[in-house]
């Protein structure tokens, strides 16, 4: 199992020999400081998020992967009670209820910085249609920026929200796990910035038997909850085949705002669906022709020289 | 460039404004234009104020100073079955989206998917009226779906964010992308179809029809891709409605594209009563019939994830739609005691319901990829 899971060897054109590599990103030691959203904004020249706070209460202040955020912390306030506290609409937890009332404490407070996962099944791979989304000699995820049109099918193809269409720039964006820095042997921004190493970037083996470790290592120390997402699973239980981005978590994926299961998409309805399709356009088209072939009951001597007169354009 | 020279320009502008040319600009360390070159004062010294490690980690039960933990043998058979407890069972009570994001296309696309079907629905009709002997109306019903299909480009080339990159679309050829195989179709289509009509207006007759009959197969796809296209995404009321999208949209596409074709022959003075003018209203009604009924089959199948069609704007669309497709078809049934004006009436409104069920099923889909909890249960139910 832990052998690396890779892309068909059809998808990778350069470099062979190089090494998957990915993130490694632990929940457990996050501090939720932000310095890997910021990092990936210099480095790759991005605009800010502005400082409003999401509603409900949440100290987040970006709220989600777009095209200008590669990176991005989430901030998940978890109230002790379930279903307590929760202000209407949003479904996020409300904290200035939690300091008020004291029957519904914060129980925890978690921070994940959420990536592209730069899947082993991409569904924004797949649909791309102009080739612009290609898997690098890394075996990562990388949007071409000179060959995007724009078109946006990628950005409902991932099951994961990452790709997002800039309203200005016009082109499909998302994390490139710094290719331009891997190219020069540079671990990638966020990963040299974050000051707690809760993102590890390396060859995806060695992240996953850090890993494999970190998540045994808080079983025996009683935390029985924590898992990895998107790594070290049973084939027929990958998530998108294994993500080369993965975490380590604590609570349900939900709770981060992940999918519990995910595939590329098309990888799973294209054929189906395109049986479908052709099969009903057949019959259409056959149905239409059997409409015309089949005679109305009575054909009078008025309607044979009327349909003469139509074909002879004499109306 | 001196002080004393730029006071005489109003608004300085080029590099000389921002980097005036009296600061001084010697590096505090070597060379100007070297690598900066840099030794400790005393060997081995520390930099001020630095701490080694992650000092707060002190204050965690669990880490101690470190944040470089770990057992010193993992157990993979555990850690995947975490993994399966975590990821199995029912959806939390708490749900944090956003999950996904919803597509980003605006008023274009569902445009496209009506003229798109109209196209693919008259190169139905091309080819029933010459299997029926009825080449004039073939010769017509040609033309309407060469001129349906004229808006499509320019409506899908508006809707990229890059517009003149639209060629790229056919810079590869890729059967797994439904977009890439539509740009293709849709190009396949529009030549055939100008070479049918352009064969039509030379009088070649036989390669008129052949190239009709050939451009019907190609609508077959035309006219139902646009259901896969939607169908092959993570959003939950698209990806649910996988085997129904492409016979509800191929469908919509048989229905509009003979109102159309039907309402250009009258207008070119189809006579009354002639058999092309009845299958055509034949078609329509069947046809759209269908749609109905598959429509309300998948939405009840659908359950929860349905409810995407009935709320907000989509909503709106949606009741719009039906409400239109009924109407028509009331009328068809009264149509003998009403009159004949009454089926042109019900033909505009099977288009203009086509036209509502093409737009709220766009607008479904991004209510439902904004709907966290929709989301998160069918990844739940597809494990």
């Amino acid at each position: 199992m832990s052998a690396t899971v890779r892309a068909p060897r059809s998808e990778r054109s350069v470099r062979r020999d190089a090494e998957r590599v990915g993130f490694f990103t632990d929940t457990t030691v996050c501090i939720g400081c932000k310095a890997c959203e910021v990092a990936c904004k210099q480095w790759n020249d991005l605009t800010a998020d502005g400082g409003e706070l999401v509603g409900g209460g949440s100290y987040d202040h970006t709220r989600r992967l777009s095209a200008s955020t590669w990176r991005h912390v989430r901030f998940i306030e978890n109230p002790a009670l379930p279903t307590a506290a929760v202000s209407a609409g949003d479904g996020l937890p409300d904290l200035v209820d939690m300091a008020i009332d004291a029957a519904t404490p914060l129980e925890s407070w978690l921070f994940m910085s959420d990536v592209c996962k730069h899947c082993t099944n991409a569904g924004c791979m797949d649909a791309c249609p102009t080739g612009a989304i290609i898997r690098t000699e890394f075996d990562t995820v990388v949007i071409q920026a000179d060959v995007c049109n724009g078109c946006g099918y990628c950005i409902p193809s991932c099951p994961f929200g990452v790709p997002d269409r800039d309203p200005v720039d016009g082109r499909a964006a998302k994390c490139t796990l710094c290719y331009d820095r891997l190219e020069d042997g540079l671990e990638p921004a966020c990963a040299k910035a974050c000051p707690t190493d809760s993102i590890l970037f390396g060859p995806y083996d060695e992240l996953l038997e850090i890993a494999q470790r970190r998540v045994t290592r808080l079983h025996e120390r009683g935390i029985e909850s924590a898992y990895l997402y998107g790594a070290g699973d049973p084939p027929e239980a990958s998530l998108a085949g294994g993500l080369g981005a993965f975490f380590l978590l604590t609570e349900k994926p939900e709770r981060y705002g992940l999918p519990a299961q995910a595939d590329s998409p098309i990888q799973e309805n294209v054929v189906p669906a395109t049986w479908a399709a052709v099969g009903a356009g057949m019959l259409a088209a056959a149905g239409v022709a059997a409409a015309f072939v089949v005679r109305p009951a009575s054909v009078g001597r008025r309607d044979r020289v009327r349909a003469r007169l139509w074909q002879e354009g004499r109306r | 460039m001196s002080a004393t020279d730029r006071a005489d320009v109003d608004e300085p502008t080029g590099p000389a404004a921002s980097h005036p040319a009296e600061r001084d600009t010697t590096p505090a360390l070597g060379t100007r234009g070297e690598p900066g070159r840099w030794q400790r004062a005393v060997a081995g010294a520390r930099v001020a104020l630095h701490k080694r490690g992650f000092a707060d980690g002190r204050w965690s039960f669990l880490y101690g100073r470190d944040t470089e933990y770990g057992a010193e043998r993992a157990d993979p058979e555990a850690v995947a079955d975490a993994a399966r407890r975590a990821r199995k069972g029912s959806v939390p009570d708490l749900v944090q989206g956003p999950v996904m994001n919803p597509a980003v296309w605006t008023w274009e696309v569902p445009l496209y998917f009506w003229f798109g079907g109209i196209a693919a629905g008259s190169s139905f009709v091309a080819l029933a009226c010459d299997l029926s002997g009825d080449h004039r109306s073939a010769r017509i019903a040609r033309m309407v779906a060469v001129g349906a299909l004229m808006p499509s480009p320019p409506l899908l080339v508006m809707d990229l964010g890059r517009p003149e990159r639209f060629y790229n679309m056919l810079r590869i050829f890729k059967p797994r992308s439904p977009m890439s195989m539509g740009a293709w179709c849709l190009s396949l289509f529009g030549g055939l179809g100008s070479a049918a009509v352009g064969a039509d207006l030379i009088g070649r007759k036989r390669e008129a029809r052949a190239l009709g009959g050939a451009n019907a197969i190609v609508g077959g796809y035309l006219g139902s891709y646009t259901g896969v296209l939607l169908a092959s995404t993570a959003v939950p009321l698209w990806a649910r409605s996988r085997m129904f999208l492409g016979p509800i949209f191929i469908t919509t596409a048989a229905a509009t594209g003979a109102a159309a074709t039907r309402l250009v022959l009258v207008a070119a003075g189809l006579p009354e009563g002639h058999r092309t003018r009845h299958a055509l209203g034949r078609v329509e009604s069947a046809a759209i019939a269908v749609e109905l009924g598959l429509s309300t089959w998948n939405e009840r199948r659908l359950g929860d994830i349905g409810d995407a069609l009935e709320r907000g704007r989509a909503g709106k669309l949606f009741r719009f739609a039906k409400w239109s497709v009924r109407t028509g078809l009331a009328l068809r049934v009264l149509r003998p005691r009403l009159g004949s004006n009454v089926h042109h009436v019900a033909s505009a409104l099977y288009l203009g319901g086509g036209l509502g069920f093409r737009y709220a099923w766009v607008a479904a889909g991004k209510e439902s990829a904004t709907d966290d909890r929709a989301v998160a249960r069918m990844a739940r139910d597809n494990g």
